[in-house]
């Protein structure tokens, strides 16, 4: 890996230490993820590639380019971002757009990818980053226009409901809930009034009644996830399947690579399910390890934050810290059926490249804000 | 760019604050799933996970007393198919034909099996190994290129089990059989199910949400506990008599409900043999036994058939010996003897005036014999079976004890044998036990006993007073031939003194060289016994059942026996007409068999059999001394010098005083026509064969005397030309005993 050259010898020198603390945690949820991914995709690679290490190979690859990405984010000025805050929303709102145009790639009735064969993105992804770093700009900027509630909280709802809304549209439920939920916790972080908040809950209340008015079904759905074994064979399958595979696990697990719902009683493992397999072969303190390295992770985030230079830096690593935070909880809610299903990739663990990527990279931006904290 | 205020990192921390608190709630929930949930959910997560393969234990062999194999079990195989791979490997024709003609099945019922929408279907259980072989060779056959191929896809051959029962219908009864799981479903099969099941064994196998094949192998195995092999105390030999004398007795008395049989080891409670007539295959149990009920079943339909069959095959599996109740009749009169003995209420001498009918209460209770016996003594009246004698020595037993010695000689419970479905009936209550009942009672009428309650009370009376339990299971012995488990005599209680019990058996041994039961006289095998003829319910309406219960040898007892006709319908139905015969020829195939020493009286003796000198070839003069001490006349035909042949031949046996015919020229011999004897009295015969030049053997009882009993068949017939000296074989048969 090259350095890039930089203009003068004395911003070498300005160049200073990352935070190691926070890369270590990075690390070793990278490395853990990876040795699960080969574990959980173990079987269905058997299976269904001929090649057990089909899966892990891919993700190995991802995860190299992915710390390749992150050392450059960990280079690149957080300040470059400031700049492009409001181009790069703009541009991927259109990108958002165009996903819904003929000219996205369909994939099992949803459309939610742009690009040519191999090489395929998901706006949203991109999306994601673009409504973190505009609000962090805007808020960072206009911090006195959360106070009021039609003039502030409520525009800035609007623009995070539009992004939400057209991820919604390809439909992409997860992830404009992400997308929702991190733009709460920015607005919330940058010191919108409680009292909004609560103007929220009765709207938010009508919405879900609204909902189920619309599509019935959605009750039903709901049934299920109260109790997954009424349709074992239905849409309770996964979760079964899940509650099986963490139930196996006991205190310490039935051992690493020793799962049995990996089998393909549990549809891709290796991917939103990845919880429950770690649940499985290696026990609650498999669970108790992903949850106390996540926790490290969001503490060290949300410090960086505390601590970071100026206001932008702070509301943008308190962004992309929500971003890990809030796929986590959903994740592992959904697996222990603590809520309805919905597809949503644990960071670092979930199989899937370009997600690694993004992830890794969003850690570099981090890392490159910690170099600018005085010590 | 603005500054970072406090409200800011206040936020931030919140924000921490709600992630933490988040993620323990779910690593919580998590735990909740893995300690309080986890055992059940493991539970089920390992059903779906493993296959698990009963292995089938070998069910134990069931042996007579002396080794031979009564049932046994043999690996066969089960063919199923997956209907589901069939319809995708599109072979469904060809695998309707080919196993609807090796397994000989209807082709369209295999067809519709094979097309159904299900994964797992049975074909045909217990299939032997030569269409198993067959059904093997298509599926790994060749094709036109040479290359293996499995023509029946979809097919499975798995192991099976199959009893086979090497004697058929022999003590069936008695073994009993199994049902389509190898589950004993009648007899000992039944009955000792726990002995001889064993434990089956499991493989478990791990395998995956699609059912292939994982790529490690996980395979636990259990290992099957065969089951123990079972030896019965019955014996096939004498099993094999007492079947084939009851079935030629249910033919010549024309018996209608068939006919049962006890044979016990006296002094251990073994049961040797234990019949019920008519038997059924144990190959084929659920095939019924007779053509008549067959065709009783095949002319209704639906739910009247499936009645009408479940109640036909009901009857055929019963147990007549154990399960029926009936009257013991006359036969109880031993136990009536035996307690009026026990209480000293009557000595052997006591004189009794029998009329005909004994005025009890307000009823007036005839004997069999009208006219009645006029003044007997008691052990007279046992022999003639005079009831207005039991009735009065009954009422000197009295209510109390009667009913005390009923209960002690075990007909108000169960013998404890160790065959199912053993039956008990109710005796008069108490209250309802009066003068009438008593009197009923002493003579054997107005209660219902088992068979094998009645044999069990008289092992009282020949085991000195102790009542032994019978048993049908001698030991369980392991594949090497360890006994595992020995089954030990047991006694009941000991209900009668051993001189009681030894007065009594004189007594019976009486009633049959004087009394009743003559016609179950074996010179030198000294049998005692008493027979019954009792009435069936309700009465008047002709049907009895006649009965003999005996034993042998009576001063010291070894077996035991009991037979029962049910509905005889043939000339008589009289116990000592019919049972007592067929009793006789039951125990002289038994004592010989058994080896029980004969011991001949004095009288008998001189009835005996002597052996006929060989003079064939010997000078004339020197035939008088050959023939000194032989206990045989003879008589010289012709005037020839040398004895050319002579008949009967030497080295046979001949009755005492009989004639052998010599002759000196061969030229003299000459043949007679033999005589009929049928239905003359012994005097008679005697006379008549003898002036023919023939020689008699009177077969069975020696001591036939005239008037009693009249000639019943003869051997040869009459009409057959033979030569002179021929032994004429004569049985008489008593008249006139009950």
């Amino acid at each position: 890996m090259q350095i890039p050259k930089l203009p003068q010898g004395t911003k070498i020198k300005k160049l200073k230490n990352i935070d190691y603390t926070f890369l270590a945690v990075v690390i070793m949820l990278l490395a853990y993820g990876l040795i699960m991914v080969f574990s959980a995709s173990s079987a269905s690679a058997h299976y269904r590639m001929n090649d057990t290490f089909y899966f892990i190979k891919r993700q190995f690859l991802w995860a190299v380019i992915g710390l390749v990405g992150m050392y450059v984010f960990s280079v690149i000025p957080y300040k470059v971002y400031y700049k492009f805050a409001l181009p790069a929303l703009g541009v991927s709102a259109i990108l958002l757009i165009l996903v819904l145009t003929p000219l996205g790639v369909e994939v099992n009735g949803a459309s939610r990818w742009l690009g040519f064969s191999v090489f395929t993105f998901q706006p949203s992804e991109i999306a994601k980053f673009t409504l973190i770093i505009f609000l962090a700009k805007s808020l960072a900027d206009n911090s006195d226009m959360l106070d009021k509630f039609w003039g502030g909280f409520v525009i800035y709802l609007a623009v995070i409901g539009i992004v939400a809304g057209l991820v919604l549209l390809e439909p992409h439920m997860s992830g404009a809930m992400v997308i929702g939920g991190v733009g709460i916790v920015m607005l919330f972080a940058a010191g919108a009034k409680f009292r909004h908040f609560m103007y929220l809950l009765p709207v938010a209340g009508a919405g879900v009644a609204g909902m189920i008015i619309v599509a019935p079904y959605r009750l039903a759905r709901f049934k299920t996830f109260l109790d997954p074994f009424s349709d074992m064979l239905g849409d309770g399958f996964q979760i079964v399947q899940s509650l099986y595979a963490i139930g196996s696990g006991g205190l310490f697990g039935l051992g690493l690579g020793q799962s049995r719902q990996k089998f393909l009683y549990l549809p891709e493992p290796q991917n939103d399910f990845i919880f429950s397999i770690i649940c499985e072969e290696l026990g609650f303190f498999g669970a108790l390890l992903v949850v106390i390295l996540f926790v490290v992770l969001i503490w060290k985030g949300i410090q960086i934050a505390m601590h970071a230079p100026d206001a932008f830096s702070s509301l943008l690593v308190t962004g992309i810290t929500a971003l890990i935070g809030i796929q986590v909880v959903l994740n592992i809610a959904v697996v222990t059926s603590s809520m309805p299903a919905t597809g949503i990739p644990l960071p670092f663990f979930s199989y899937g490249g370009t997600s690694l990527f993004i992830i890794l990279c969003g850690m570099g931006i981090i890392l490159n804000v910690t170099r600018h904290i005085k010590k | 760019m603005k500054a970072l205020n406090l409200q800011n990192k206040k936020r931030a921390f919140v924000t921490l604050v709600i992630f933490v608190v988040l993620l323990i709630a779910l690593l919580v929930r998590c735990a909740w799933i893995q300690f309080v949930n986890g055992e059940e959910l493991q539970i089920k997560a390992i059903e779906q996970q493993t296959k698990d393969k009963t292995i089938n234990s070998k069910r134990g062999i069931i042996y007579d007393r002396n080794g031979k194999i009564l049932a046994q079990s043999a690996s066969v195989e089960l063919v199923s198919v997956s209907p589901r791979e069939i319809h995708e490997a599109g072979n469904a024709d060809f695998v309707a034909d080919s196993l609807a003609q090796i397994l000989e099945l209807d082709r369209t019922a295999v067809y519709e099996k094979i097309t159904k929408n299900s994964s797992y279907e049975i074909i045909k259980r217990r299939v032997e190994k030569a269409p198993a072989e067959a059904i093997r060779s298509l599926m790994s056959a060749e094709d036109e290129n040479g290359k293996t191929v499995n023509k029946l896809k979809g097919v499975y051959l798995s192991e099976d089990t199959k009893r086979y029962y090497p004697y058929g219908s022999l003590a069936a009864h008695v073994i009993g059989f199994v049902g389509a799981d190898n589950q004993g479903l009648a007899g000992v099969e039944l009955s000792f199910d726990n002995y001889l099941k064993g434990i089956p064994g499991r493989v478990v196998t791990a395998k995956n949400a699609i059912g292939t094949d994982m790529p490690f192998k996980y395979e636990k195995y259990i290992n099957p506990e065969n089951g123990a092999n079972l030896v019965l105390t019955i014996d096939e030999t004498i099993q094999h008599f007492v079947e084939k004398h009851l079935e030629k007795a249910v033919a010549d008395y024309n018996v209608q409900n068939g006919a049962a049989c006890i044979v016990m080891n006296s002094k251990t409670g073994e049961i040797l043999a234990m019949a019920t007539y008519p038997s059924y295959d144990l190959n084929d149990p659920f095939t019924l036994n007779s053509a008549e009920a067959q065709a009783l079943v095949d002319s209704l339909t639906g739910e009247e058939k499936s009645k009408a069959y479940n109640d036909e095959i009901q009857k055929m599996w019963r147990n007549k010996a154990v399960v029926d109740t009936y009257e013991p009749g006359s036969t109880f009169k031993g136990i009536t003897t035996a307690m009026a003995l026990e209480e000293n209420v009557v000595s052997l001498t006591d004189t009794f005036n029998c009329t005909g009918a004994l005025q009890v209460g307000p009823h007036s209770i005839s004997c069999w014999k009208h006219g009645g016996h006029g003044t007997v003594t008691f052990v007279q009246g046992v022999e003639g079976s005079c009831n207005p004698v039991f009735m009065t020595v009954g009422a000197r037993v009295g209510n109390a004890n009667f009913y005390k010695y009923y209960k002690a000689f075990g007909f108000a419970e169960k013998t404890g044998f160790d065959l199912p479905g053993e039956a008990v009936c109710a005796f008069h209550s108490t209250e309802n036990f009066n003068e009438v009942e008593l009197a009923t009672s002493s003579f054997g009428q107005s209660f219902q006993i088992t068979p094998l309650q009645l044999v069990t009370a008289y092992s009282a009376i020949t085991n000195d007073g102790t009542m032994v339990r019978p048993r049908i299971a001698k030991e369980l012995v392991d594949d090497s031939g360890n006994v595992i488990q020995t089954f030990d005599t047991e006694y009941i209680r000991k209900v009668i003194s051993a001189e009681t019990a030894s007065t009594t058996r004189q007594i019976l041994e009486s009633v049959v060289t004087n009394g009743t039961s003559k016609n179950a006289y074996i010179p030198g095998f000294r049998i005692a016994g008493k027979t019954g003829t009792s009435e069936k319910l309700p009465r008047g309406n002709g049907k009895y059942i006649a009965s003999f219960m005996g034993f042998a040898p009576a001063n010291d007892p070894e077996v035991i026996g009991l037979l029962l006709l049910d509905e005889p319908m043939g000339d008589s139905h009289m116990g000592g007409q019919i049972a007592a015969p067929t009793f006789k020829l039951i125990f002289d195939d038994i004592l010989r068999y058994l080896g029980v020493e004969p011991q001949y009286t004095a009288e008998e003796l001189e009835t005996m059999d002597l052996p006929v000198p060989n003079v064939e070839g010997l000078p004339v003069a020197d035939v008088p001394a050959a023939f000194a001490n032989s206990g045989l006349k003879y008589q010289i035909v012709g005037d020839g010098e040398t004895v050319v042949s002579q008949i009967p031949k030497g080295g046979t046996a001949l009755p005492s005083s009989s004639t052998v015919v010599l002759y000196t020229r061969e030229t003299d011999e000459s043949d007679v026509v033999v005589p009929d004897v049928i239905g003359c009295s012994v005097s008679e015969t005697n006379k008549r064969i003898t002036n023919s030049n023939l020689n008699i053997r009177i077969s069975g009882n020696a001591e036939v005397q005239d008037g009693e009993a009249v000639a019943s068949s003869q051997s040869p017939p009459s009409g057959t030309l033979v030569p002179k000296g021929t032994v004429v074989t004569v049985e008489f048969k008593y008249i006139n005993v009950h």
